[in-house]
């Protein structure tokens, strides 16, 4: 199983690389921390009292530190900024195999059709974590840049210091990275069910939409802190003293919970289905 | 004493045996009950007009779509039961080979051969760009290659996996005539490396000239199986006479048992001849009644009236 798994993986990975589209993403989050620090630096907006980006938590350590940058622009892109990336390479993974035909020829040589899924899921999780990697390194960089390497004051009114803030960023990345994986999870089985690139695209954004909308219902508040959405802002807890651990537990259950049943369901689909095209 | 050979000892497992084969698309049968059962050397031809379920069959022996009954077993291996094992030492492509078209030729075959795991080199990949006269082509993208360049990457595609068994659906698709004589050739030296082939195709001409034998596929069903000379002999062949008397050649020939069908219209007599003996008896019966023969043209088309005639397809004119 893992042998054939890895060979689907290698070369889905060479496959991304050559696709010039798979690059916009990857330059998209290189440059929207890039985009965001110039419009802070031009913008007439004021810090006292705080307004637009300086009204987010941590807001109030921008143009005071470059570890802020990343952290503030999280808040800023919302749901849409990282469900779009997900949602192109997701949507397109397998349905971009089904429209141009090239399912049918690799699914008659020696890889199983759940090894090729493994391997393409393998491939997408990568492209994420590079976006975010990609992401990351341009904000502390332009931030630093910008604004200095100096220490951060936290959602509690703490000072930390610098070397802290960028571990705990570190940290807060890797838990940003749950819930956009399951979300690109969703995009990957709607890549397999519907056949279409663009429909599994765009119903992977309705379904970050129709989740954000849940998390604006207010008869449903008691659910809140289980929706996916909510753990976007997982990471907050890092930035408390003391440091809470609640939501950081919550994070990794849940996003499991929302990641877990559309790949079983994809798996089953993907296995199973007849290839017609 | 002899002592008989490892491979002379095992089972006898045909390359294809398929048994009682239906899909159905929202409940129309496309694949109505097909068996067919493809002998080792067997060049064999699948043939039938568009819609006659050619490509549906060829998925199902690929293991692409599941059938809603009837087994295929590919050199004793059935997909149901041995999954990606049945199609060992088995390649081929559906409708026209898809490759990537943003890899190279190159790329392209690279993970196939790492697709199929069976450790085929780079040698083995310059030798099939070589077979398939792409050597120098092997580094540019799909996307600018010719529609005739993507058949023959198609073919290498499979030759890499080094197949015992290759199922082509209608390799003759938009393919020019020059590309025709090369496939042919190509699947000669196969066929003649032991490799068994079966072809899809809804022209007859097509498979006429390279098949050793041949099944008829129409609306899902088999019409006809057997050996391509048992077909040309069962379609018997016609010719056409032009004679300076016609009427009285019209009269020879309706005397001769050997001769049937005969016609006659604008001043052209013609008639279906079953052998070489036949044909040379009318010709004698010719000549001694003094009948002055201007020209004896075989016809081409009496196979093709045959296989319009099984397949229910309406009779079309040919020029
Ligand atoms: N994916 C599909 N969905 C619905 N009908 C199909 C599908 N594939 C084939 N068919 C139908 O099945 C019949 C056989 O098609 P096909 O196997 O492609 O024939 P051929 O290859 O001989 O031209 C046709 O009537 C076709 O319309
Ligand atoms: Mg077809």
């Amino acid at each position: 199983m893992i042998g054939g798994a890895l060979i689907a993986y290698r070369w889905e990975l060479r496959k991304l690389i050559a696709q010039k589209r798979n690059w916009l993403g990857i330059a998209a989050a290189s440059l929207i921390p890039v985009i965001f620090l110039i419009s802070i630096q031009i913008s007439k907006v004021t810090i006292h009292p705080p307004d637009g980006p300086y009204d987010t938590p941590l807001g109030l350590n921008l143009r005071q530190t470059g570890l802020a940058l990343d952290l503030v622009v999280f808040k800023l892109i919302g749901v849409i900024g990282p469900t779009l990336i997900a949602a192109l390479v997701a949507g397109d993974i397998v349905a971009g195999e089904d429209m141009g035909g090239t399912l049918k020829t690799i699914l008659v040589r020696s890889v199983r059709r759940g090894e090729v899924l493994a391997g393409k899921a393998l491939a997408l999780l990568t492209y994420l974590v590079v976006a975010l990697v990609v992401y990351a390194v341009a904000g502390v960089l332009v931030g630093v840049i910008a604004w200095g390497f100096h220490p951060l004051i936290n959602l509690s009114g703490h000072q930390i210091s610098a070397l802290h803030a960028l571990g705990l960023t570190v940290v807060a990345l890797a838990l940003y990275a749950l819930p956009v994986v399951a979300i690109a999870s969703f995009g990957l089985l709607l890549s397999v069910v519907t056949r279409h690139s663009v429909a599994a695209i765009a119903g992977t954004l309705l379904y970050a939409l129709a989740l954000q909308g849940l998390s604006a219902l207010s008869p449903i508040a008691s659910v809140h802190p289980y929706l996916l959405i909510n753990q976007l802002t997982a990471w907050h807890d890092l930035f408390q003293t003391p440091m809470a651990g609640d939501a950081i537990v919550r994070c990794l259950w849940v996003s499991a919970a929302f990641a877990l049943p559309p790949l079983v369901a994809a798996w089953v689909v993907f296995t199973r289905r007849d290839v017609t095209t | 004493m002899k002592v008989l050979s490892r491979q002379a000892r095992l089972p006898h497992e045909a390359p294809i045996e398929a048994r009682g084969l239906v899909k159905r698309y929202r409940d129309v049968p496309a694949v109505d009950g097909v068996d067919l059962t493809v002998q080792p050397g067997d060049i064999y031809g699948f043939l039938g007009p568009n819609g006659a379920g050619k490509t549906t069959t060829l998925r199902m022996f690929l293991g692409l779509v599941r059938p809603d009954a009837g087994s295929v077993r590919l050199f004793g291996r059935e997909a149901a039961k041995d999954g990606i094992g049945a199609l060992q030492g088995v390649a081929g492509f559906i409708e026209e080979p898809r490759l990537y078209p943003y890899l190279n030729g190159r790329e392209n075959l690279q993970l196939l051969a790492a697709f199929d795991r069976g450790g085929q080199g780079e040698a083995a990949i310059d030798e099939v760009l070589e077979m398939v006269e792409l050597r120098d082509r092997g580094g540019d993208r799909v996307s600018e290659y010719s529609q005739g360049m993507r058949q023959r990457l198609g073919i290498a595609s499979c030759l890499v996996r080094q197949p015992r068994l290759l199922l082509l659906d209608e390799p003759a698709n938009g393919v020019d005539p020059a590309g025709l004589r090369y496939m042919r050739e190509l699947l000669g030296r196969l066929s003649d490396e032991g490799i068994t082939i079966l072809l899809s195709s809804h022209l007859l001409a097509e498979v006429q000239q390279v098949c050793t034998r041949v099944a008829m596929i129409s609306r899902g069903r088999i019409v006809y199986e057997g050996g391509m000379d048992e077909l040309t002999r069962a379609a018997g062949r016609r010719y056409r006479l032009e004679a300076a008397d016609i009427d009285r050649a019209a009269r020879v020939c309706r005397s001769l048992p050997t001769v049937d069908d005969v016609r006659s219209d604008h001043g052209e007599l013609s008639f279906r001849v079953d052998d070489d003996d036949g044909l040379e008896a009318l010709v004698a019966a010719l000549v001694d009644a003094r009948v002055g023969i201007r020209a004896l043209i075989p016809e081409t088309d009496s196979l093709e009236r045959l296989f319009f005639e099984l397949t229910d397809e309406p009779v079309a004119v040919t020029a």
